[in-house]
């Protein structure tokens, strides 16, 4: 059932704006958080066990155990660049609640002793980007930023960065390489960001969502936090379903739910006739799920992993029986194909390599052997790159074809789609 | 030091070390196109595989360190099967056409493709077409298909030049080498570029389609164009001098040279050389002759002039050996202690442009100095002039500057040189203004840096070796051969017309490939 716990004020259309927040407790945790020490803070969010929500699910607290236990300057970006397809969650908090997450950055800020932050946003969010840049200045206003913050002593200040609209970017080194103004490229690690990051000093990233969180933990506690979910993965989670549901948008779960009630109770299941055919879960990036595979999905880190797929950034595509996986994987293909960053040879030539034969599928040209190559080409990109989009484009080729092979060579023979009424799948980025 | 094994055998490394340096080291070898020992590490190529004991995963060789007892490979199956699925993804976009490429015969991936016999193209689909000639500036074409996006030209002018000219633009399999509008690749070192590139994307305008690089000698030297003394490879044959590359020197020039250095090489050729022995008496016309008769009756002029009354003016273009010979032959012969030297600007000398070329532009200032010293030759210019107005000095040796073009005041000096009786002017380039020199002339042709063996002493005190010596102008002769000639060795030198140099001749004996 949907727990509204990050999200419990998202439709008042005033949560945005400075007065309608502060009016349901905003800031609140702030003012708490600054009596504090640093290390309390962050001491709660490992208690917490927040996992990053961006994608990789890394817990939050460790990964700013990271950072070097000195003075040294250090930067706090958040990362707004939400670009996976299907994934539209970051969205609803930076137009619904921009304070909720300027008032988490500005603890983690405080937390990790970072005396500036960025939020590198998405360079099509021009709408989100313009509530931000309000929400900030009335922060601004109301001296929850700038210098000696509610006569704390401490100082932030808190700039947002628009993006170009390139996926990479999403990806931590890319992201630090865009906001330092040079081509948004990912770069070898080590050195890792909380090391060596932003203009040559420690930095950490945060997703949107989890910056955000942070504000939730620092007002509810970590013990009320861990109330939800599970184990290995506590708390509630946004997340975005789109797809063949009749309910698409974003809901917010306690991780531990099963993603089969996710569809069918929050999104009001599917059209009438339709059945399930598969399921992305985590955003484009994830291997698919067969239907199969989906009733027995919970939505936790864990179970995703078990099933050999992830959680991901919470984008739950739903496929029905409508679609065609050859024309939807060739969508994915040429997603891949156009944001591959071009610095890696396996991912450069690969992601293109992978378009070209899913378009010879798609044309009717395709050999049997073109399907196993898919296969091989994808298993050959994995771990061979710098960051990780090689292995984001060949996950979801080697789980297609090994999971939806019938309809690659009922293709292959055919030179038509299996799927009556021609193939034109439901997604969009 | 770290002691490891790569591929079963055991060695030490220094700390820090990455793997693709140990195996450097170890003399093992391990494909590579990205990684350059003079550039950062961009882990792009993915070539450089290597399976390590305990680890999972392969990993770049370029961008892993060596650990005390790590047992790495590059030998076993996984990493052969990745690395050829890496040279797969290569060559999926890349043109199969290695004999039109002029890369052919010098380019890791051709090595690659032949060793692993992918001769047929993996994948079916057209290729990515690419732009084909871009001028990237007045020395280097880009062939953008054939760039395998390596980042090594770009990285050169970003860390190396600091210019930054170059750039990857687009994305994906789009991305492709260029220059930004207004700023193309015109610096000095441009033509290193070049030198880096794996393939055939980066080609010399100069050096491109002039001659396959298997028909093509090597020679070692020394670059002359200035006082650092660049290490460098000249390639040759029997059509001339095509090519000069740096040959790395950490010492000296590490692995770079301007490419003012390269031009001057090419000016070595017959072309622009003084072939044959030239001579004048009063207001005859010039006379072409042997070099060595003419040498022998330019010396007997001179010593027909009163003993002190004959100087030798020296340029720092010469080798310390011919310096020597030619200073201890003219002290017996002449009894004379005017020797003078000349240099190009000295207020020049202190130049440096950051990187290598110094604005001394003589190789040998400090050998020539050097023997000066030592023989305690303290004579100024302004003597020179005044002896000659006197009639005190009434014959002149010049050995003229093997590049007149750094020596701005050259037809002048050679003017002022000419109020004597006899001059004889020892030079490896036509005079151009020979017609205003008055009086009795000798030219007699020199040796170019390419044609000789000896010694430059750089800047700093480094002596270099010019190496084996090439035959391009058969006539001419070295200081050496002079000083021998001046103290009555007659050098019995058979010379051999043009058409039989040696080069030709060993050249012609090595039977074609394939053939």
């Amino acid at each position: 059932m949907e727990v509204k716990l990050l999200s419990e004020h998202y439709h008042h259309d005033d949560f945005r704006e400075i007065s309608g927040y502060q009016k349901r407790g905003g800031y609140e945790a702030l003012k708490m958080a600054l009596k504090k020490k640093p290390q309390e803070i962050i001491d709660e969010v490992k208690n917490s066990g927040l996992r990053g929500r961006g994608g990789a699910g890394f817990p939050t607290g460790i990964k700013w155990g990271f950072l070097p236990k000195n003075g040294e300057p250090r930067y706090l970006l958040c990362n707004a660049d939400e670009g996976e397809p299907g994934t539209f969650k970051d969205r609803v908090i930076l137009e619904r609640a921009p304070h909720q997450l300027i008032e988490g950055m500005i603890i983690s800020a405080f937390a990790i002793g970072s005396h500036k932050s960025y939020i590198y946003i998405r360079g099509e969010y021009v709408k989100s980007r313009k509530i931000l840049e309000k929400a900030i200045k009335e922060a601004y206003a109301q001296g929850f930023l700038g210098e000696n913050i509610l006569g704390s002593g401490f100082k932030h200040d808190l700039d947002v960065y628009s993006g170009a609209g390139a996926y990479i970017c999403g990806e931590e080194t890319a992201l630090i390489s865009s906001l330092e103004g040079k081509k948004g490229q990912p770069t070898l690690k080590p050195p890792f960001p909380a090391i060596e990051g932003y203009l040559q000093k420690p930095t950490i990233i945060n997703n949107v969502e989890s910056l955000a969180s942070v504000t939730l933990i620092s007002r509810i506690g970590s013990q009320a936090y861990r109330k939800y979910g599970t184990e290995k993965s506590p708390g509630t989670k946004l997340f975005s379903v789109s797809g063949n549901v009749c309910k698409p948008g974003t809901y917010e779960v306690p991780l531990g739910y099963p993603l089969m009630d996710l569809i069918n109770v929050e999104c009001g299941g599917l059209r009438t006739g339709r059945s399930l055919k598969a399921v992305i879960p985590g955003g484009s990036s994830a291997p698919v799920l067969t239907a199969e595979e989906a009733q027995k999905a919970f939505l936790t880190y864990e179970s995703m992993a078990e099933l050999k797929t992830m959680l991901g950034s919470g984008a739950v595509i739903v496929i029905d029986d409508s679609n065609c996986m050859v024309d939807l994987l060739h969508v994915l293909t040429h997603f891949y194909h156009h944001e591959s960053c071009g610095q890696c040879t396996p991912c450069r030539e690969g992601t293109g390599w992978l378009n070209k034969l899913c378009g010879t599928l798609m044309s009717g040209q395709g050999r049997l052997q073109d399907i196993e190559l898919m296969d091989q080409v994808a298993r050959n990109m994995m771990g061979r790159t710098i960051c990780a989009l090689s292995d984001a484009a060949a996950g979801p080729v080697i789980s297609f074809v090994s999971k939806f092979r019938s309809e690659f060579e009922f293709f292959v023979r055919e030179g038509r789609s299996k799927i009556k009424g021609g193939p034109h799948a439901q997604m969009h980025h | 030091m770290l002691k490891c094994t790569i591929n079963g055998k055991q060695y030490a490394v220094p700390e820090g070390a990455s793997i693709i340096e140990a195996f450097k080291l170890a003399g093992e070898s391990l494909a590579h196109y990205c990684w350059h020992p003079a550039l950062s590490v961009a882990g792009v190529c993915r070539m450089c595989m290597v399976s390590i004991e305990g680890n999972p995963r392969l990993q770049i060789a370029c961008n892993t360190m060596v650990t005390e007892g790590m047992v790495i490979s590059n030998q076993s199956h996984a990493v052969k099967d990745s690395v050829k699925w890496v040279l797969d993804f290569h060559l999926i976009n890349h043109p199969l056409d290695c004999p039109i490429c002029d890369q052919a015969g010098e380019c890791g991936l051709q090595d690659q493709y032949m060793m692993f016999g992918k001769y047929t193209p993996e994948m079916a689909m057209p290729k990515q077409r690419k732009r084909k000639v871009v001028s990237l500036g007045d020395r280097v074409v880009l062939d953008s298909e054939r760039c395998i996006l390596c980042s090594r030209c770009v990285r050169f002018t970003e860390e190396i030049t600091k210019t930054h000219e170059l750039g990857i633009f687009h994305r994906g399999d789009r991305s492709e080498i260029g220059t930004f509008n207004d700023r193309p690749l015109n610096n000095n070192y441009s033509l290193n570029t070049v030198d880096i590139c794996p393939v055939g994307a980066l080609t010399s305008k100069k050096f491109r389609f002039r001659q396959r690089v298997w028909f093509l000698k090597e020679k070692k030297s020394i670059c002359p164009g200035c006082c650092t003394g660049c290490n460098i490879k000249v390639s040759y044959n029997s059509k001339g001098v095509f090519r000069v590359k740096p040959d790395c020197n950490p010492d000296v020039n590490g692995y770079w040279m301007c490419d003012e250095g390269r031009d001057l090489c090419e000016k070595t050729q017959s072309v622009d050389r003084l072939l044959k022995g030239m001579s004048k008496y009063g207001e005859e016309k010039w006379q072409e002759g042997p070099a060595l008769k003419f040498a022998k009756q330019a010396c007997d002029d001179l010593s027909a002039l009163p003993s002190s009354s004959v100087a030798l003016v020296l340029t720092a273009q010469h080798t310390c050996e011919e310096f020597e010979a030619l200073i201890q032959s003219f002290k017996s012969k002449f009894k004379s202690k005017k020797v003078y030297y000349w240099v190009n600007r000295p207020e020049d000398f202190h130049k440096f442009d950051g990187l290598l070329l110094r604005g001394d532009r003589n190789p040998n200032t400090v050998g020539l100095l050097q023997i000066l010293e030592r023989e305690g030759f303290k004579s100024t210019w302004s003597e020179l002039l005044s002896d000659l107005s006197s009639g005190a000095t009434q014959g002149v040796i010049v050995a003229a500057p093997e590049f007149p073009s750094f020596y701005p005041d050259f037809s002048e000096k050679l003017y002022e040189l000419s109020r004597a009786k006899v001059l004889t002017c020892l030079t490896s380039r036509p005079i151009k203004d020979r017609e205003l020199l008055p009086g009795q002339r000798w030219l007699i042709p020199l040796k170019s840096f390419l044609e000789k063996e000896g010694t430059f002493i750089n800047y700093r005190g480094v002596q270099q070796k010019l190496g084996t010596p090439l035959e391009l102008v058969p006539d001419a002769m070295t200081l050496s051969d002079f000083a021998r000639i001046l103290s009555g060795d007659w050098l019995e030198r058979q010379v051999e017309p043009l058409g039989s140099q040696n080069v030709i001749n060993e050249f012609m004996k090595t039977p074609m490939r394939g053939l």
